[in-house]
């Protein structure tokens, strides 16, 4: 019975911490730009990359 | 020490490079030039040389930036400053990457995001260390040309609500999924058995998870049936929250009765909130794009113009916000028209194509109007501020293709109507197969899950989803080919029209009159003419342009008491004398008594089909004046097209009947409805609206206002006095009768369009609800299919999109 609820527990905590994530990425505005990530790659990072 | 032909940079002897051209040898700094030179050669373009003024050899200038603009626009916070601005000249996403490391590797700038879709930026730099000022310099240093970004208020609330949506739709979905796992383990203890305690336990962790769904994430339901019990009517906002949460509720109660055998619900309410937030977060990104088709059109106005402050003195950069009408500022090839004025020196060809959808640019001179957002192509040009900022043209259609998705098509409505009578009707079907269901299984959870699908796929959200985003989308497509259509309802009388009233000056003909006959009476022709241009000084119609050709301003005399009288004439005192200009029945309603003779002139005059006015001085005729006027080259086969298409074409003036017959004989017209005073233009047309049929009014005048605000939908031409503008539902701002053709035919798609969406969303509610009745139907998949069923409409509309 205790390791049920143990892996409930976990369970909801790996949800929540996804939740976040995605509330994360509404907040830093990353759905707003849905054209740019595409040509990102093809993008050479120089030397300097701070 | 040489000057190179093509940058005109001097540059030492040693490092010439020498190239014969034509048999003449030229001098060039580089090999660069040189093949620069050879090309704008090859390709016969010489005169490139000798027209380039206002320039210096030497690199492109940096494009200055006055920051001022700019600074209302920056938010702070602590140590922190924050802006959005538009961006000019990115080309690709290397434009992007470009202004995001160079301006990214600044000292003290945080962070820098440029929107590859909207062009625009967000910076966010620490304002104690680097000023505005610099940023916008960087910026401007690389070639790319910031202005300050001003969206417009609904732009702005669909972004809100857009983002708003997909954090609620996406924490319920989050929350689904958790919901699922025990909601699946339920389902396996239905059917296998399961321990009570276990039970208990995931009824009550589903119970904690539902619940934030319910109240967060179904909080704009929740919001939307309180506002509409709160005004007692039934929208569908009460139909998805009634069918939610009667689920929920249930279940709540299940919980708390302690019951052994009744099952929980959770994850169906929970499905039917997260499903249906899905469907309005893909229509808010609908109407996301086809609003921000029309917000891209403030963004073309310049922020900066270089002003001139007195004649001959270098101009001056200032911000646009403060000018002041009868500044003059210049503007250069490639930049474009910051105000709405009026060119007082200097000629060039200007691209209108974002007002007026002509992709043809348009020649302007000296005494020629020019719009904000204009692109002068080739051409300097000193132009005189008439108007600036909230006041242009470019800012009034932003205005009224905003108004326009606000007002109601009449179908709409209808449906409204429908939609009204609808949910209680479905909430009593609902309480109907609930208690059907309860006597026939004597089950409440069987009971309760069949009214819920009911409650939940009669939904009549495709219904009232069916109109608006047609409008928005057709609405929006239009102003962008020039065609400025001020509501809903306008397409849809537009789309149903079946008789079409032409005004004859300025709307069939070109309303650019030229005088070509001047009979005298006792008085010299050249007295007759300056009397009559002195009197129509003040008057705005074609005509009394017309009459002031040839007459220069400073021998006009003064006129006192000037009147215009729309439809006749004008009137005014010169001299002490009262002069009466206008047509025949003005003048006889003055009592002005004309000869045989002068008679018999007016006649000749009128029978080639020019337009005739009278000059009476003190009460006495003193001569005639023949104007003629075109037709527009376009008006013949726009009449046949409309024809063909079976309108009922008529053409109605105040001119007298002579001219307007011959005008209506060159159109291709048949019905012809002459000297007629613009309140008698208003009363035919509501007579013929009487006798059935729905009148589209094309006019361009203060007389025809009343008529274009009588018919079912009045088009003003782009060329037409303001007036006129304002009584009009539609405008044509291309001034091209082919734009009317377009317009018809656009209207009438929307209305199939919008046909077909209704039919779709009654059928599908005439098919679905007896399913969800007879029980055949889970309240989940109910959700689904009133989701894409929402969605089809959207699709369906977005065809709109398809051969522009």
């Amino acid at each position: 019975m205790w390791t049920t609820f143990f892996l409930i527990a976990i369970g909801l905590v790996l949800g929540i911490g996804a939740w976040l994530l995605f509330m994360w990425a509404v907040k830093s505005r990353q759905y707003e730009d849905p054209e740019r990530p595409k040509y990102r790659m093809l993008e050479d990072d120089d030397e300097d990359n701070r | 020490m040489y000057n190179c032909e093509h940058c005109s940079i001097g540059f030492s002897e040693k490092d010439v490079v020498f190239d014969e051209i034509d048999g003449q040898q030229k001098v060039f700094c580089c090999h660069g030039c040189r093949g620069i030179y050879r090309l704008v050669h090859d390709a016969g373009l010489d005169s490139f040389y000798s027209k380039r003024t206002g320039w210096k050899p030497g690199p492109a200038d940096e494009i200055a930036v006055t920051p001022d603009v700019f600074i209302e626009h920056i938010k702070e916070t602590d140590r922190q400053a924050q802006i959005d601005i538009n961006i000019g000249g990115i080309r690709c996403a290397s434009c992007i990457w470009l202004i995001e490391k160079y301006i990214g590797r600044l000292d003290n700038v945080i962070s820098v995001n440029v929107n590859y879709a909207t062009h625009r930026a967000r910076i966010i730099w620490n304002n104690e260390k680097i000023s505005i000022d610099e940023l916008l310099k960087k910026i401007a240093s690389i070639g790319y040309c910031p202005r300050p970004y001003t969206s417009s208020v609904y732009e702005s609330q669909i972004k809100e609500e857009k983002k708003d949506l997909l954090i609620r739709f996406g924490t319920a979905s989050f929350l689904s999924m958790q919901l699922m796992l025990y909601t699946v383990a339920l389902y396996a203890g239905f059917f296998h058995g399961m321990e009570p305690f276990y039970r208990f336990a995931f009824q009550v962790i589903a119970w904690i998870i539902a619940t934030p769904i319910m109240f967060y994430s179904g909080y704009p339901f929740i919001r939307g049936a309180i506002y509409s019990i709160r005004s007692k009517t039934l929208s569908m906002d009460v139909l998805i929250f009634l069918g939610s949460f009667s689920a929920y509720a249930y279940s709540v109660a299940i919980i708390f009765s302690g019951s052994e055998t009744q099952e929980v619900y959770f994850d169906t309410s929970a499905m039917i909130i997260t499903l249906i937030l899905l469907g309005r977060y893909i229509e808010a990104g609908a109407k996301g794009k086809a609003i921000g088709a029309i917000s891209s059109l403030i963004s073309l106005q310049p922020s900066d113009a270089m002003l001139i402050k007195e004649k001959g003195q270098r101009p001056v950069q200032t911000s646009v916000a403060s000018l002041n009408p009868g500044d003059v500022i210049e503007v250069i090839p490639g930049d474009r028209i910051p105000v709405d004025g009026v060119v007082i020196e200097g000629s060039s060809e200007i691209d209108e194509s974002m007002l007026t959808g002509e992709s043809k640019p348009a020649a302007k001179k000296q005494g020629i109007n020019v719009f904000t957002g204009t692109m002068n192509i080739n051409g300097r040009l000193l132009i005189k501020v008439i108007k600036t900022g909230r006041d242009t043209v470019l800012a009034a259609i932003v205005k009224v293709v905003e108004d326009a998705q606000s007002r109601k098509a009449h179908i709409q409505t209808v449906a409204d109507r429908v939609v009204a009578w609808f949910v209680p009707f479905i909430f009593f079907v609902a309480l109907g197969s609930f208690v059907f269901w309860f006597y026939h299984k004597g089950d409440v959870s069987v009971a309760l899950m069949n009214s819920v699908s009911v409650l939940v796929i009669a939904c009549p959200c495709a219904l009232g989803l069916a109109t608006p985003l047609a409008t928005l989308i057709s609405s929006g497509l239009m102003s962008s080919s020039g065609i400025l259509v001020k509501g809903g309802d306008i397409l849809e009388n537009m789309a149903r029209a079946d008789f079409i009233y032409f005004d004859k000056t300025g709307t069939l003909t070109k309303g650019e009159y030229s005088l070509t006959d001047i009979t005298g009476y006792g008085i010299p022709e050249y007295e007759l003419h300056r009397l009559a241009a002195s009197v129509e000084r003040g008057s705005e119609h074609a005509i009394g342009k017309a009459l002031n050709k040839g007459i220069k301003e400073d021998e006009l005399y003064d006129v006192a008491d000037f009147k215009a009288h729309p439809g006749l004439g004008v009137s005014g005192i010169i001299k002490g004398d009262a002069v009466i200009m206008g047509n025949k029945t003005f003048l006889i309603s003055h009592g002005v008594k004309f000869t045989d003779a002068q008679t018999n002139d007016f006649n000749c005059l009128s029978a080639g089909g020019n337009t005739v006015v009278g000059l009476a001085l003190a009460g006495r005729l003193q001569g005639w004046f023949s104007i003629a006027d075109s037709l527009r080259d376009e008006s013949e086969q726009v009449v046949r097209e409309l024809k063909d298409r079976g309108y009922k074409v008529g053409l109605i003036t105040g001119d007298n009947r002579i001219v307007a017959s011959e005008i209506a004989r060159k159109a291709g017209i048949e019905i012809i409805k002459a000297e007629v005073m613009p309140v008698e233009k208003a009363n035919e047309i509501r007579r013929i609206k009487e006798s059935g049929s729905r009148v589209i009014m094309i006019g361009d005048g203060i007389n025809d206002a009343p008529a274009l605000i009588e018919a079912d939908a009045g088009v003003a031409m782009g060329s037409a006095t303001d007036i006129a503008m304002n009584s009009a539902d539609a405008v044509l701002m291309g001034n091209n009768l082919q734009l009317l053709v377009k317009m018809l035919t656009r209207s009438k798609k929307t209305l199939s369009i919008i046909k077909q969406n209704l039919f779709w969303a009654f059928s599908y509610n005439f098919i679905a609800i007896p399913l969800a009745v007879s029980g055949k139907m889970h309240p989940v998949a109910a959700a689904l299919f009133m989701v894409i069923s929402s969605l089809i409409v959207v699709g369906n509309s977005l065809r709109l999109y398809k051969d522009k």
